[in-house]
């Protein structure tokens, strides 16, 4: 070829790139189904997924509920200090779920593929976050199951409609902390795991996850306030009959978990734009 | 350095002014790397264009920025007419990438690799099903549909990625060492792929390589880039003409290299390559006839002679002095 003039101007002649047809909400849908997909795959043929699903939830809620049968606690009491055990679990695992959208990719040095193709935070997110409820619910019936079986615990005990906003709660807040892990992993590298996963358990401990958050110290009290989950917790267990810490607690739990899954996008997007501008996107490839 | 050619806007794939590009690192000991340097590179429709340049150089931190995976800190990138920062997204559905070292999930099996990609630029259905099964098939990655990823050898893993860059049918592909670490016969495969995606797709291609004979082969044009510059670019015949470093003479002599060789008039560097001396020469057509008769002079026997020109490998020596 005698340049890269003619030889380009020949190919430009004959040749007419493939129109690119308008997206829509199937393409939407396409692109956040990936995620999911592959987060199913990999929960499939990985045996810890298995172990991470039954394993851990099952010996939570096996002693956690051994010690309310050791201190002798009421029945009310027993749901007090099981909620939070299936509270916990439910988060831990679908926050999981929702981090695993990124972690896979930064695990297999492969992050920067996922941000070639023309993905928005949206697709990760809800991908991931749709297989992570499904395996939170998979938690919840496992502990459901071993709960009122060995312990008579009732988790309809605050009626179904209390049931399922307390698990909506838990799974915005799952939402909500995956977006955040990502964006600290992204931030900052892989060594950012261990620490944002430190800071879910502080969290969840701040959110009276096992007690009242009365009996927190008052600048812990205050922090509690800002947590969603604390909230969802208060108005769960209102239904077996405790006396609610917050008014209309379900209510300020939804509008503050809105508020934070603004901001989690809002992380994980800057984190994202940061990371292209360090280089640290082509760094977690290699 | 501008494109040779006056070209329209919308006949460039790529159209990089004064790219600038730091990277800093460090807290204690803060570092800053200058990767780019007022890079420009205008690249035509359609053609296939070689990055040359030492590690370092910045190849991959321009074909980052142009791929929308790196913000620039200075100057302007448009591929296919959209701004790579502003315009990301649209650039995104039109291009794609494929690097040597290419890396994927590693449960996934190669199917499903191509699958979760093809996801992801939108295709669905039975349009996303036979675009894998084409890839597969072009890639020769069918007996090894059911092997993880992590199970594929460097060769497989590599075709993988080249099929992973095809998915979207890209306007614009680049290939960043797409041969690196094959062995020649699949080298040789990639390479035939890569040649027919730009006469049966019309595909711009800008592939980065240390195989000079590769990017000969396969390049329109070529580009050396050095310490975040462009120092020069051309046809492969033209850069060699460009950079004056002349034409090689190769000569098998007894005894085998004569003394004071070198010092003769017009005579670039004399290098022992098996048995032969290579002799570099400004014009051959004025310097071979002085040569022979020199070495007639000094009863040299000349047992063979041949004529070529400096190859690529040698031009990139030159520009990295």
């Amino acid at each position: 070829m005698s340049s890269t003039a003619e030889a380009a101007a020949a190919i430009r002649g004959h040749i007419r790139p493939p129109a690119r047809e308008p997206e829509g909400l199937v393409h939407e849908w396409v692109r956040t189904w990936a995620f999911a997909h592959r987060n199913l795959i990999m929960a499939r043929r990985n045996v810890f997924f298995l172990f991470e699903l039954t394993f851990w939830p099952g010996v939570a809620m096996l002693s956690h509920g051994l010690l309310t049968r050791f201190l002798e606690l009421t029945p009310q009491m027993t749901a007090f200090i099981l909620a939070g055990t299936v509270a916990l679990s439910t988060v831990q695992v679908c926050q999981l779920d929702v981090a695993y959208a990124v972690l896979f990719d930064i695990w297999s040095k492969s992050m920067k593929h996922q941000f070639l193709a023309p993905v928005s935070i949206r697709h990760l997110a809800v991908g991931a976050w749709l297989v992570g409820v499904g395996r939170g619910l998979v938690v919840f019936a496992l502990m459901a199951a071993i709960g009122s079986s060995a312990f008579g615990f009732d988790f309809l005990g605050a009626g179904p409609a209390s049931l399922a906003v307390f698990l909506a709660g838990c799974f915005l807040s799952s939402l909500i902390i995956g977006l955040f892990v990502c964006a600290l992993v992204i931030l900052f590298g892989t060594r950012a795991e261990s620490s944002a996963w430190a800071a879910v358990n502080f969290l969840v401990m701040l959110a009276g996850i096992y007690y009242p958050v009365s009996v927190l110290p008052g600048w812990a009290q205050t922090a509690s306030a800002f947590i969603p989950l604390t909230y969802f917790l208060d108005a769960f267990r209102a239904g077996y009959g405790f006396e609610p810490a917050f008014a209309h607690p379900a209510l300020f739990g939804f509008a503050l978990s809105g508020l934070y899954l603004a901001l989690a996008h809002w992380a994980l997007a800057a984190a994202i734009t940061r990371s292209r501008r360090t280089g640290l996107l082509l760094k977690l490839s290699e | 350095m501008a494109a040779p050619h006056s070209l329209a806007s919308s006949d460039l794939a790529v159209d990089a002014r004064d790219l600038t590009k730091t990277f800093r690192s460090g807290w204690l000991r803060p570092r800053r790397t200058e990767a780019l340097r007022g890079a420009s590179l205008q690249v035509p429709r359609g053609a296939i264009f070689g990055l040359l340049g030492p590690n370092g150089a910045g190849k991959t931190t321009l074909l980052s920025i142009l791929a929308t995976l790196l913000i620039p800190d200075g100057g302007s990138a448009r591929v296919l007419g959209y701004d790579v920062v502003r315009e990301a997204r649209e650039v995104r559905r039109r291009l794609n990438m494929a690097s040597g070292n290419a890396s994927f999930v590693w449960s996934l099996r190669p199917p499903e690799v191509l699958a979760f990609y093809g996801r992801l630029y939108g295709l669905h259905g039975r349009a996303l099903r036979q675009r894998v099964e084409e890839l597969i098939e072009l890639c020769e990655l069918g007996p090894h549909r059911t092997t993880e990823y992590n199970e594929l050898s460097t060769g497989l893993k590599q075709r993988l990625a080249f099929a992973k860059a095809l998915l979207n049918r890209p306007e614009v592909l680049f290939l960043d060492e797409p041969t690196l670490g094959l062995d020649p016969d699949v080298s040789i495969r990639i390479r035939a792929q890569i040649a027919s995606l730009r006469r049966d797709q019309g595909t711009t291609i800008i592939l980065t390589t240390h195989y000079m004979r590769e990017a000969e082969e396969l390049c329109d044009e070529i580009a050396f880039i050095k310490g975040g510059r462009i120092l020069a670019r051309g046809a492969a015949d033209a850069l060699k003409r460009q950079i004056r470093i002349g034409e090689v003479v190769s000569l098998r002599l007894d005894p085998a290299e004569p003394a004071g060789l070198a010092e003769l008039s017009g005579v670039l560097a004399v290098r022992r390559r098996a048995d032969a001396v290579e002799v570099t020469v400004d014009t051959v057509e004025k310097r071979l006839p002085e040569l022979l008769r020199w070495l007639h002079g000094q009863s040299v026997e000349v047992r063979d002679c041949r004529v070529r020109e400096s190859d690529l490998e040698e031009v990139f020596v030159e520009l990295n002095r």
